[in-house]
C-alpha cells in the first residue's frame, strides 16, 4: 500500500466475531493485574518509604 | 519513523541489512559518551569541550563549555566543537546502519543546527526566567517561565511547524530524524546521571524502584487488556488493529506497537500507523501534561514524575516530560522556598518508563504465543519461539543498567576522592544526554505532520486513542501514581 489509505481499510475490514480466548486473555489480564496492584497497594502501605 | 531490524524482521526492502540495529548502536554510543566523561577521573578532561546553555539576556552569553578547563574555546567554538563530534560519531553510526553517508551528514548538520537554534531560544531570559530574582538579575519585568527546559518545548514546536507548513522540507531531513535512536542515547547515559543523583539517598531509589513494579502491572495487565476491549468490542476494530493498538496506547508507544505487530504477524503498515499515532498524542501530552503537574501536583513531585511515565507513551516523550516538569516543579516550589534535588522526578519517570519497556519482549512471547497456538494456528516454524523475547528485549536498556550500576559502583564503592569527582565528570556525560534531548524533540515534531495522517484515514485509530488515553489511561496513572508516591518529597538540596 504505497499511500495508506486506513479510512477504507478499516471500512471494508470483515467482522471479527469475539473469540473465548479473547475473553481468556482479557479476563485473566484484567483479574491478575488488579490483584496484584491490591498487593502492591498493601505492601506500599505497610512498609512505607524510608528516606 | 525509525523502525530497527531487530523489530521488523518481517520487512522486505531494497536497502542491504544495516550490521547494526538501532538499538545497540544507540547502547554503544551512549555507553561511550559515558566511558569517555569518566576520563575525568584519572585528570583527563575528555569532554569538557561540550558546549553548554546558560539562561541569557546577552546573546554572547549564552553559550559556553561544560568544563572552565576549555573556556577559551569560547562559547561558539564549543557549539562548532561539539557539533563536529556528534557529526563524526553520528555519520559512523549511519555508516553502521547502512544510511546513505553523505545525505545523513548533510541532513544532520540542518537537523542539529535548528534543533540547537531552538535550545537557545528556550534559554532567552524572557522564555526561561522564573523567579522575580532571576528577572531583576536579567533586568526584565516579565518572562514566560518556562525555565531553560522550555527549550525542549521550542523544539519540539520548531519541529510541528516545519512538519505541517514546510512538508517537503521535513521530508527532506527525514534521513537525520531518527528520535528513537536518539533518545535510546539519551537514556543510556541518563541512567549514570541517576546513579549519581540515587546514590546519595540508596533508600529512597530503591523505594522507587520496587513502585516501579507497580508502573508494569498497571500497564500490561490492566491497561492493555482494557484499551483491547475498547477497541475490539466498541469501535470493531479488528484483532491485526487492535493488539498493537492496545500495545501502543498502553505500553510503550512506538517500541511495543512493533513487538506486538511482530509478533502477532500483522502486516508492517499496522504497527508503524500506530506507532505515527502514538507519536501525534505523545506530542498533544507533552504540550500540556508537565504544565499540568506544575499547577496541580507541584507539591507531590514525585507523583508528578510517575504520572509523567505512565501517561506517556514514548520515551522520548515521556523522559523529556519528565524533565520538563522537573524543571516546572523545581522553579515553582523554589519560588514558595523550598528547594529540592534536581534529578529526582526526571528518575522517577524514567525508572517507571524503564521498568515498562524491559517487559516488551515478553508480552510480546505471550501474544505471539496466542496468536500463533490459538487465534491463527500456524505453522510449527511461524509459531512464536522463547528466543523472540530477547530478539524484541530493547537493548538500549542494558546500557541504561550498566551506566546506572557503574555509576552506583563510583559514587559508592571506590576512594572518597575519586567519588567526590564523579558527579562533575557525569555531569559532562549528562550535557550530550541534554543534546540528544534536544534533537529527540525536534525530530519528534518534525514527524508529526496532522493533515497527512489524517488525509491518510488515521481518523478511526485516534478515536480509540483518545478515548482510551483521556478517558482512562491517564486518570488511572494518575491514581496509580498517587497510591504509590504521594507524600514522598525528593531531598532536599544542599
Amino acid at each position: 500500500m504505497s499511500q495508506p489509505d486506513i479510512r477504507k481499510e478499516l471500512q471494508n475490514a470483515p467482522v471479527e466475531p469475539w473469540l473465548p480466548i479473547e475473553s481468556k486473555l482479557v479476563g485473566w489480564s484484567l483479574g491478575i493485574g488488579l490483584v496484584l496492584l491490591a498487593v502492591l497497594v498493601l505492601i506500599n502501605h505497610f512498609v512505607p518509604v524510608t528516606i | 519513523m525509525s523502525v530497527t531490524a531487530e523489530s521488523a524482521p518481517w520487512s522486505s526492502t531494497a536497502q542491504p541489512a544495516p550490521w547494526i540495529s538501532e538499538d545497540w548502536l544507540s547502547l554503544w554510543i551512549g555507553l561511550g559518551i559515558v566511558v569517555l566523561a569518566l576520563g575525568g577521573l584519572v585528570g583527563v578532561d575528555l569532554l569538557g569541550w561540550a558546549v553548554s546553555t546558560s539562561v541569557w539576556i546577552d546573546p554572547g552569553l549564552a553559550l559556553g563549555t561544560v568544563s572552565k578547563a576549555y573556556a577559551g574555546l569560547g562559547g561558539a567554538g564549543a557549539l562548532m566543537v561539539t557539533y563536529l563530534a556528534l557529526l563524526a560519531v553520528l555519520s559512523a553510526g549511519a555508516l553502521a546502519l547502512n544510511l546513505d553517508l553523505k545525505r545523513f551528514a548533510v541532513t544532520f548538520t540542518a537537523v542539529f543546527a535548528l534543533a540547537y537554534a531552538s535550545w537557545i531560544i528556550g534559554s532567552f531570559a524572557y522564555v526561561a526566567a522564573v523567579t522575580p530574582a532571576d528577572q531583576q538579575k536579567f533586568g526584565i519585568g516579565w518572562s514566560l517561565k518556562l525555565t531553560n527546559e522550555g527549550g525542549y518545548v521550542v523544539a519540539l514546536l520548531a519541529g510541528l511547524v516545519i512538519a505541517n507548513f514546510l512538508p517537503r522540507f521535513a521530508e527532506w531531513l527525514k534521513e537525520a530524524v531518527r528520535p528513537e535512536l536518539y533518545i535510546k542515547i539519551a537514556i543510556v547515559i541518563l541512567g549514570a546521571f541517576l546513579a549519581v543523583t540515587a546514590a546519595g539517598k540508596l533508600t529512597l531509589a530503591s523505594s522507587i524502584l520496587l513502585r516501579g513494579v507497580a508502573a508494569i502491572i498497571e500497564a500490561y495487565l490492566i491497561y492493555w487488556a482494557v484499551v483491547y476491549y475498547i477497541a475490539r468490542r466498541w469501535f470493531g476494530f479488528n484483532r491485526e488493529w487492535a493488539a498493537p493498538l492496545a500495545s501502543g496506547i498502553s505500553i510503550c508507544g512506538v517500541s511495543a506497537a512493533i513487538a506486538t505487530g511482530g509478533a502477532i504477524r500483522a502486516r508492517p503498515l499496522v504497527p508503524v500507523m500506530v506507532s505515527s499515532l502514538v507519536v501525534i498524542f505523545a506530542v498533544v501530552e507533552v504540550l500540556i501534561l508537565p504544565f499540568l503537574a506544575q499547577t496541580f501536583l507541584w507539591q507531590e513531585p514525585m507523583v508528578a514524575g510517575a504520572w509523567m511515565g505512565l501517561a506517556i507513551k514514548t520515551d522520548g516523550a515521556a523522559v523529556a516530560g519528565g524533565g520538563i516538569a522537573e524543571a516546572l516543579i523545581l522553579a515553582k516550589s523554589a519560588a514558595e522556598g523550598v528547594h529540592y534535588q534536581p534529578g529526582w522526578i526526571l528518575g522517577v519517570t524514567a525508572t517507571v518508563k524503564v521498568f515498562i519497556d524491559i517487559f516488551i519482549g515478553i508480552w510480546a512471547f505471550v501474544l505471539g504465543y496466542i496468536w500463533t497456538n490459538h487465534i491463527n494456528p500456524t505453522r510449527d516454524t511461524d509459531k512464536a519461539r522463547a528466543s523472540e523475547i530477547w530478539q524484541r528485549f530493547p537493548k538500549f536498556i542494558l546500557g541504561f543498567v550498566a551506566t546506572f550500576l557503574a555509576g552506583l559502583y563510583l559514587a559508592l564503592g571506590t576512594s572518597p576522592e575519586i567519588a567526590a569527582k564523579v558527579p562533575a565528570q557525569i555531569g559532562e556525560a549528562n550535557t550530550f544526554r541534554v543534546i540528544f534531548f534536544i534533537l529527540t524533540f525536534f525530530c519528534i515534531g518534525l514527524i508529526s505532520n496532522f493533515k497527512k495522517l489524517w488525509q491518510e484515514g488515521i481518523g478511526k485509530l485516534a478515536a480509540v486513542y483518545l478515548v482510551s488515553l483521556f478517558g482512562f489511561v491517564i486518570w488511572v496513572g494518575l491514581i496509580i501514581s498517587w497510591l504509590f508516591f504521594a507524600g514522598i518529597k525528593p531531598p532536599l538540596a544542599t
